[in-house]
């Protein structure tokens, strides 16, 4: 009598334990779907976002560095990782951060896709992207 | 790099000899302005030119009024040159006429350029250097491509975008007369737009237009690239630097997945 009770318990705890799981990962999937959807790549407003921020011109797209500054194809090459890091986490040595000496910039206001999108445009400067065609 | 140096030193030496200057940008007269509040005024007379290379195989009777067309448009589109606000770069210091790169400087930028735009004809490759716009126009041009809404699109016009080389095909150009500038303008750096609730801008680029104008940061962008480094403002004349232009058309021409039928025997 005691052991089907105790079968019965672990039967039901195991069962429940496989549907909370089940749940669990189908909650996550769906989250992170969404999270994908809402970031569509669109190559102009990126080139809007780089615009605003005034990369150009420090980050000549000329083979000829202004002041030593890496132009913006040697930026292109490197890892996406570190343009990342140095761009919009240490945000130029700060000089883009909300106190720096670029604050009106508002480096900090962008979003995750918008950062994303940035990073596939200035990536994308060295690769063999398709032509631009127009109807 | 070293085609840089022999362009520049090319440049310096006609400025000297007082022979005109050659290029797809040709500025003059470039100064400088602060207004010590946090705007940079800069001047200067932009001679731009595109040559329009002819490759088609029966000829193209109406390329004449559609050169026309695209001049006047290019004209209009940059008359009253361009703003752009918040360039982080360096202090200008009015005394030295340069910029102080130890100083960080957020500033206004008024472009006031003239424009004097000329859309000529070309017969052969050999009339076109290395710092030249070209507009070469084929008979037809196969490559497709998908549009972000699932559409199969075919191409009225090419290119590879800023610096490059740009393709029309002379049927779609007489459909659409603004492609030659909406190809044009990539060549000056911007880039299509695909967004369906922008119809009526130039850059829109997946057919059935509604209008066709540029937004003031693309009318900035436009100037920034004209201007190429914002260091050439300091100098009083500039010509652009070496796009290969030549070779670029070569390339491009030639990449059989671009699809270009024209007239092998004109491309010489």
């Amino acid at each position: 009598m005691v052991s089907n009770i105790i079968k019965l318990s672990l039967g039901s705890l195991l069962v429940f334990v496989m549907f909370a799981c089940t749940n669990e990962t189908k909650s996550i999937k769906q989250i992170s779907t969404e999270i994908i959807d809402t970031c569509k790549y669109y190559r102009s407003d990126a080139r809007q976002v780089v615009s605003s921020l005034s990369c150009y011109t420090c980050h000549a797209k000329a083979e000829v560095r202004i002041n030593n500054m890496p132009t913006f194809s040697e930026i292109s090459s490197m890892d996406s990782l570190k343009i990342i890091n140095f761009a919009f986490i240490k945000k130029h040595n700060g000089w883009f951060s909300n106190t720096g000496v670029y604050k009106s910039a508002r480096m900090d206001t962008l979003n995750d896709c918008e950062i994303k999108s940035v990073i596939r445009y200035i990536k994308d400067y060295n690769r063999d992207t398709p032509p631009m065609s127009s109807q | 790099m070293t085609t840089d140096l022999v362009h520049a030193i090319r440049a310096n030496l006609a400025i000297l000899q007082n022979q005109p200057l050659s290029g797809g940008i040709v500025a003059k007269n470039l100064h400088i302005s602060d207004n010590e509040s946090g705007e940079l005024s800069l001047y200067g007379d932009f001679t731009i030119t595109l040559k329009v290379l002819d490759l088609t195989t029966n000829g193209a009777p109406n390329l004449n009024g559609l050169m026309t067309f695209t001049q006047q448009v290019i004209t209009t589109k940059l008359r009253g040159g361009g703003y752009k606000g918040g360039i982080s770069y360096f202090k200008y210091n009015t005394s030295k006429k340069a910029f102080d790169f130890h100083k960080n400087q957020t500033y206004s930028v008024r472009y006031n350029f003239n424009f004097n735009i000329n859309v000529q004809q070309i017969n052969m490759l050999s009339q076109l250097k290395g710092n030249d716009f070209v507009l070469a126009v084929v008979d037809s041009i196969g490559h497709q491509f998908t549009d972000p809404y699932g559409r199969r699109q075919g191409s009225g016009g090419l290119t590879k975008g800023q610096s490059w080389p740009a393709i029309v095909s002379y049927n779609s150009w007489i459909k659409d007369k603004n492609i030659g500038v909406h190809e044009f303008f990539h060549t000056l750096g911007l880039d299509d737009i695909e967004d369906n609730s922008k119809k009526n801008r130039l850059m829109y680029h997946l057919g059935n237009n509604t209008g066709y104008s540029i937004s003031d940061l693309e009318r900035g962008d436009l100037m920034e690239y004209i201007l190429g480094d914002i260091n050439n403002i300091l100098k009083k004349n500039y010509s652009n630097t070496s796009i290969n232009t030549d070779s670029r058309l070569k390339i491009f021409l030639n990449n059989p997945t671009n699809g270009f039928k024209y007239n092998k025997a004109k491309f010489r």
